[in-house]
């Protein structure tokens, strides 16, 4: 017989909602997770370190498997929206009944009820309204606030305390969803990228992770960039200057270091690094004319190209900048790009003579010409160009994430520490006719602490009582004195 | 043989007790002398000096309750922890106002904080869940944290950038906080099925599957030819010898990986004979394997003494760059972890042996166990839940994103999910008894990879611990 569609649906159904699929599939999540850990995955690990560590064969077979980088496949993605349908499916499933609970508290237990509750006694009693006005006042004694119930055969009393209690659950699997849709979101619809300045300079693309370019709105400058170090050269600080300018005014300024960026439009901008250029900024000289006059050295600086006039006659140009110098057959060549060996050739131009003069610090024999420079110069300071390395950031799902977070830890806090708890108080018959006050209680977690509470109630409901009866006993007592 | 060995050692329990309390005396007396020629006298290192000679004799009384079942080494015990805490907690807060952040930016700043949460925890267990035995699982540990730290370099290291934030010290407090409530509901677990009369053959078998893992993990550093691979270390500088950024040089040390091999196998021997019974149906291979776990032991605590000497004295060849180079055991805390991790459990192996139905009745019944072992965990999943939120909100101001898939981040993960799991069971499902403890165990083990195997077997982002 072939099964019908509303027979098939609710198969599925049935198997959506069961906590056997949710086991299942959160043990394939953490399967997959784990090998996501243990096999190198692609973003992460240079190309060069995934051909050494695999073989040819097994690399193409991660690769295509998508095991090299198992978190962004489509699989991985359905499989934790998958987790997320099944959580929904278990919840929605079971919603209902727990709303009901929730919404329509059992304020009158019937004699069924009343049989089969596993917390409860049964004190004896002489009148009835002095029995519920004693345990009135035991149960608010302990905190509650009992209601008066109207039955038919007279009144009893409900007192509860936290019903949310019932709710926890679902608080925190809809955090949970919560924070799987921040995820989803971002990763549908974030981006992260990053974005070198130097000082002075503004820009408004950033290579995203993907190796795309990504064009910003608006540009970012920055103004200024440094480092600072600890004594023996870790280092302690990374600052930037930076602005935004959009549509040409300046709209922000901040100075940010690391674990404080700055957040402009959605997007955010992280202090990430910091490093050398390996270019010049500068150099400090101090110039001395080479035939004795008296006059003082100046003090110049010099920009890799820039030339600055000494006198009247006299100017200088940065020519030349080696980071590493080093000398083979009457030629000056770069060794590194590291500041190991620096020298510096400036031209030195006299206009009367419009002769110009390679003027080499340090002076390198053969080929500096600084005996003929009317100039002596003498360096005091090299400053290298810096760069600001910032980590560009724009997760619109963040906020679902922090909301979801906070959810979670209320309904975390709910579920583990706040208690349902229920009493009930009936005056009821017992099977010799005899008066009785019907106590019962139930709470939803942490039953032992709650036994105990519950016994602490029934002494506090007889020692409310046992007054009355020995009010009772008196008035019998003087009674019988005054006779 | 078990029985025969305690009646030959009926020592007296005072007598125990003012030996320790004499030793400790002597111990604090000499270094005071030593101590009061140079400088000032509360400084950390003499501090922590002062909680080793406190641990170690709390360790002693917790030890020979486990020898001799004399109750009132408990008591004195107790009161020797009290003081290591109070001398951990000097040092603490020393350490605390000399660096100017919290205890938490190197492996010894961690050692220091594990070490002082250890004894507060013991302390803890002892008067709120009148666990009092727990002593002997913890002392000892913490007096290996302590001495660890001995080997550490010690200076005050400052921070990085990244590491820079509040944020730093809210994540690791909930992280160590969160492990140690794990690893309190891993204890309780363990006696809650020797309560619940779990064989003692099982907890045999148990063992030596864990000490063969620790011995299979040690032993990827086998080196061709017999070699044990452990990292080079710079002794001027003292940090360990980079070849190039992020590359360790590795050094070779000669016939110390047959060693751990035949070692392996000798911790292997007790599970092997243990199946050996199961198979054959002859409880005579148990005996011999309860020998063989005693032999074991010996050759464990050889290995260990070997494995020190070698690496604190020798230069050894590479396979990676030429000349020799020295190593220290610094340079090497996962593996001096792993042996003396495996000669702990196996000692505790030997323990409950010869003196379970002692411990039977020191213990709660299995029944409160189990409730405790749950309100325990109850406690750590809120913990581990902040913490991972903790971390992910840090991330997001330090690195640009809250989410990596960094290993530590997964696993940290999924050891969220393993005791999502066991509560699930426990609510869900009704889960008592045995099965909710094994699944306490492997939520530990999951916490314990997460944290060791993590930063020992794979690579990542989180290098700071």
């Amino acid at each position: 017989m072939a099964l019908s569609f509303r027979e098939i649906s609710r198969n599925i159904w049935q198997t959506l909602s069961s906590i056997k699929t949710g086991v299942v599939l959160i043990i394939m999540v953490v399967i997959l997770s784990a090998a996501g850990t243990v096999i190198l995955q692609r973003p992460m690990t240079d190309a060069e370190d995934m051909q050494r560590a695999y073989s040819p064969q097994m690399l193409r077979i991660l690769d295509a498997t998508g095991l090299t980088d198992v978190f962004h496949t489509r699989w991985f993605v359905s499989l934790l929206i998958l987790v997320s349908i099944s959580i929904i499916a278990a919840s929605v499933q079971r919603f209902p009944n727990a709303w009901r609970y929730y919404a329509r508290p059992y304020k009158s237990p019937d004699e069924t009820f009343r049989r089969i509750l596993a917390t409860k006694a049964q004190i004896p009693i002489t009148d009835e309204e002095r029995a519920l006005s004693a345990a009135d006042r035991a149960l608010e004694e302990l905190g509650f606030r009992p209601e008066r119930i109207v039955r038919r055969e007279g009144f009893s009393l409900f007192a509860e305390r936290h019903r949310i209690s019932e709710m926890a659950v679902y608080i925190v699997h809809t955090s949970l969803l919560l924070i799987f849709l921040g995820g989803i979101v971002d990763a549908l619809y974030g981006w992260r990228g990053f974005l070198m300045l130097t000082p002075g300079t503004e820009s408004a693309q950033v290579s995203v992770r993907n190796g795309t370019i990504r064009t910003l709105p608006f540009s970012i400058r920055c103004d200024g960039t440094g480092e600072e170090t600890y004594s023996d050269g870790t280092p302690k600080r990374w600052w930037s200057k930076l602005a935004i300018v959009e549509n040409g005014r300046e709209v922000t300024r901040k100075e940010i270091v690391v674990n404080d960026p700055l957040v402009h439009a959605g997007i955010r901008f992280y202090q990430a690094s910091y490093g050398s250029t390996g270019k010049l900024d500068h150099v400090l000289l101090t110039a001395t004319p080479s035939t004795g006059t008296t006059r003082q050295p100046q003090e110049i600086s010099l920009a890799p190209g820039q030339t600055v006039t000494l006198d009247s006659d006299t100017s200088v140009e940065l020519a030349e900048f080696i980071p590493d110098y080093v000398v083979q057959d009457g030629h000056v060549y770069a060794r590194s790009r590291e500041v190991v060996n620096p020298a510096v050739r400036m031209v030195v131009t006299s206009r009367k003579t419009s002769r110009s003069v390679n003027f080499w610090l340090p002076e390198i024999p053969g080929i500096a010409e600084n005996a003929a420079s009317p100039y002596v110069f003498k360096p005091k300071d090299l400053k290298m160009g810096y760069y600001t390395g910032l980590q560009v950031s724009h997760e619109p799902g963040q906020w679902a994430v922090w909301s979801g977070v906070i959810l979670m830890g209320l309904g975390l806090t709910c579920v583990f520490y706040i208690v349902h708890i229920r009493l009930w108080v009936v005056p009821v018959l017992d099977e010799s006719g005899q008066m009785m006050l019907w106590v019962g209680g139930t709470a939803n977690r942490n039953r032992d602490a709650f036994e105990q509470k519950f016994r602490k109630l029934i002494g506090r409901v007889q020692s409310e009582l046992q007054p009355q009866e020995t009010e009772a006993f008196e008035e019998q007592s003087t009674l019988f004195a005054g006779k | 043989m078990a029985r025969a060995r305690a009646e030959q050692q009926p020592a007296t329990g005072t007598t125990l007790i003012v030996m320790v309390g004499l030793s400790i005396a002597f111990l604090l007396f000499m270094a005071f002398l030593n101590v009061v020629k140079s400088g000032p006298v509360l400084n950390e290192a003499n501090l922590l000096y002062a909680a080793l000679i406190f641990y170690a004799g709390a360790g002693a009384l917790y030890l020979g309750f486990g020898v001799t079942a004399t109750e009132s080494y408990i008591k004195f015990a107790s009161l020797a922890t009290w003081a290591g805490l109070l001398a951990n907690t000097g040092a603490v807060v020393h350490r605390w106002y000399e660096a100017g952040h919290p205890p938490f930016a190197s492996l010894y700043e961690m050692l220091l904080s594990f070490v002082w949460t250890l004894a507060a925890l013991t302390l803890v267990a002892e008067k709120r869940y009148g666990v009092k035995v727990i002593g002997t699982v913890t002392m000892p540990v913490a007096i290996v944290g302590v001495v660890l730290m001995q080997l550490l370099r010690s200076d005050v290291k400052p921070l990085v950038p990244a590491l820079q934030s509040t944020w730093l010290h809210v994540h690791v407090t909930l992280a160590m906080l969160a492990y140690a409530a794990c690893a309190l509901s891993f204890a309780l677990a363990m006696m809650f099925l020797i309560q619940d009369k779990m064989k003692t053959e099982t907890f045999l078998a148990g063992t030596s599957l864990f000490t063969v893992g620790l011995y299979a993990a040690i032993l990827t550093r086998f080196e061709k030819w017999g070699g044990l691979s452990v990292i080079a270390w710079d002794a001027e500088n003292k940090s360990e010898v980079f070849l190039s950024r992020g590359v360790r040089l590795f050094v070779t040390i000669p016939d110390l990986g047959w060693m751990m091999l035949v070692v392996l196998a000798a911790v292997a021997a007790p599970l092997v004979l243990y199946l050996a019974a199961r198979l054959k149906k002859d409880e005579g291979f148990l005996a011999t394997a309860n020998r063989a776990v005693f032999v074991s032991i010996l050759l464990q605590t050889l290995a260990l003494v070997f494995f020190v000497l070698r690496a604190r004295d020798g230069q050894y060849p590479s396979l990676d760059a030429d000349g020799l180079y020295p190593t220290t055991l610094a340079a090497s805390p996962f593996i001096l972890t792993g042996l003396v991790t495996a000669i702990f459990a196996s000692l505790l192996y030997l323990l409950l042996l010869w003196r379970r139905e002692d411990l039977e009745k020191l213990l709660p019944d299995s029944e409160a166990l189990d409730r405790i072992t749950y309100k325990t965990i109850c406690i750590a999943f809120p913990l581990l839940t902040l913490m991972i939120a903790a971390g992910a909100y840090w991330a997001n101001r330090a690195w640009g994103s809250y989410w990596n898939w960094d290993p530590k981040e997964t696993w940290a993960a999924i050891t969220w999910l393993v005791y999502a799991g066991y509560l699930h069971m426990r609510i869900t499902r009704g889960w008592r008894g045995r099965r909710a403890a094994y699944f306490a165990i492997l939520g530990f083990a999951v916490v314990m990879f997460t944290f060791f195997g993590v930063t020992y077997l794979l690579p990542g982002l989180h290098a700071y611990a």
